[in-house]
């Protein structure tokens, strides 16, 4: 009886032993896994635009500025020159065909003018970072710069970075009217679903007109 | 005290700390409510009334926020976006001293999310600060007008917009509430006692705009002003900015990790319970 049990209670030991460092290496190690990446490192080095600054907005119908051109946010390292984005056969909003450049949406107001000017970026491509990689470290109070084909400078002012579910996305607040001249930056974020190969939530800057 | 006593206080000790913690996680995001804000314009429309500097204050604060200098008749400013609370429109005379005693001043409560259109409306004699809530939601795909008559020269006029009447009879000076209108270029045509005017304005979906009947000299005109302005067709749901390629990767299941755990500290327990059963006869035989 004796020389049956030591070996089979040694072996429960061992055996015992083993799978609980397997299962707690394995679950220290999956846990981690399901975190958000956070932009290491810094980002490049982006001076601010020089030229003259565009006058406010005016109130009178069929006030035209000149349509932008570049953009520049130079807290997270981008200048873009920005292309133009139409809507997708669905009547969603078009994402740029390059994920390293940004794209003004043409239906929206221009940057400068009464309205909101709503400007798209990609997060990321397959591979690596695109040019709104770290659109959501952005604050309250932070800079962005318009250049426009006229050569002058607008200057936005955040106000709000915010992320939705593309689900709850709202429409009204992003693009609706508003009095005066304000800008929109959008991203994707959130959690990435491998299967549909797309990113369940937005990433929204709001930003108004800085005087 | 028994174990499984020790065992209950721990858990209802961790279902408290539990609570308190989920409860934490609720308050934080609802604690960071938006600040607010909202914008107010200024305008001077009393015909006969001299240029003016416009004053705005934060109420209780003595030094102006914005002075807007020599503003004449006809004269609409853009909209500034302000801090909500209470705010004092004062007006001067054009180059008066700003400790001066104004000439009128009003109040006006600034909601947050809300717009207001500040102007001296009516005769110099009996010229008065109206405070106009503008509109900033039109209903999808139309366009909102709506009129301020501030011609004394035709002092009662008829003003259509395409086939749509605005107004059959404005007076001076009123102004009427807002007309959902199809967008589009349209003809705006005012008709006074013994004059009349037209002017083509272009009006986007999802817009809101004020139209404003000036005297010009001996004659009427129609200066059109956009009061909000939204995206020409809102995109519909989210946009697809993004391929994955910085996405941490999906989480991995986690049971099979705590299962195996589990297992192992059954089989542990298993074995040492088996050995220390075996050890104990023989210490009694010795």
């Amino acid at each position: 009886m004796r020389v049956v049990r030591r070996p089979v209670a040694s072996a429960f030991l061992l055996l015992g032993l083993v799978a609980a460092g397997v299962g707690a290496t394995g679950l220290a190690l999956a846990s981690q896994t399901g975190h958000q990446a956070t932009p290491a490192g810094r980002p490049t080095l982006v001076p601010i635009p020089i030229g003259r600054l565009a006058p406010g907005p005016l109130p009178t119908v069929g006030a035209r500025v000149a349509a932008p051109t570049r953009l520049v946010i130079p807290v997270i390292g981008v200048s873009t020159p920005l292309v133009r984005l139409g809507l997708t056969s669905s009547g969603a909003l078009q994402p740029p065909a390059s994920t390293s450049v940004a794209g003004w949406y043409t239906g929206s107001s221009r940057p400068g003018a009464i309205g909101p000017a709503v400007i798209g970026g990609h997060i990321d491509s397959y591979l690596g970072p695109g040019i709104f990689f770290r659109l959501r470290l952005l604050h309250q109070g932070d800079r962005v710069y318009i250049r426009r084909a006229d050569g002058t400078i607008v200057v936005f002012r955040v106000t709000a970075v915010r992320e939705y579910l593309k689900a709850r996305f709202p429409t009204a607040s992003v693009y609706g009217p508003v009095p005066d001249a304000q800008l929109r930056l959008i991203t994707c974020g959130g959690t990435f679903d491998p299967a549909a190969g797309h990113y369940l939530s937005n990433v929204i800057v709001y930003a108004v007109l800085s005087h | 005290m028994t174990l499984t006593g020790r065992v209950a206080r721990l858990v209802r000790l961790a279902a408290v700390l539990g609570l308190a913690l989920g409860g934490l996680g609720l308050a934080g995001p609802a604690a960071s409510a938006s600040t607010g804000w909202g914008w107010l314009r200024l305008a001077h429309l009393s015909p006969n009334t001299p240029a003016v500097d416009v004053y705005l204050y934060s109420f209780g604060n003595p030094q102006a926020k914005i002075v807007l200098h020599h503003v004449g008749y006809g004269t609409v400013s853009a909209y500034e976006h302000v801090p909500a609370g209470e705010y004092t429109v004062a007006m001067r005379g054009a180059g008066a001293a700003a400790a001066s005693k104004p000439v009128l001043s009003t109040t006006v409560d600034v909601v947050n999310g809300k717009a207001y259109t500040v102007a001296g409306v009516g005769p110099a004699a009996g010229l008065r600060l109206e405070v106009f809530t503008d509109r900033l939601k039109a209903p999808r795909h139309k366009a909102l007008v709506r009129v301020i008559q501030a011609s004394m020269h035709q002092d009662t006029v008829k003003i259509s917009l395409g086939k749509t009447v605005l107004a059959g009879k404005l007076g001076f000076p009123a102004a009427t509430s807002y007309t959902a209108v199809a967008p589009g270029t349209l003809t705006v045509r005012v008709t006074g006692p013994t004059q009349h005017t037209t002017a083509e304005v272009t009006l986007s979906a999802d817009s809101i705009y004020t139209l404003v009947v000036l005297d010009d000299g001996n004659q009427i005109r129609v200066a059109s002003l956009e009061d909000s302005a939204g995206s020409k067709v809102m995109p519909d749901g989210g946009a697809a900015m993004g391929f994955g390629g910085t996405a941490p990767r999906p989480g991995e299941p986690l049971l099979p990790w705590v299962a195996a755990a589990c297992v192992g500290l059954i089989a542990l327990a298993g074995g040492m319970t088996v050995l220390s059963r075996r050890r104990r006869p023989a210490l009694h035989a010795r």
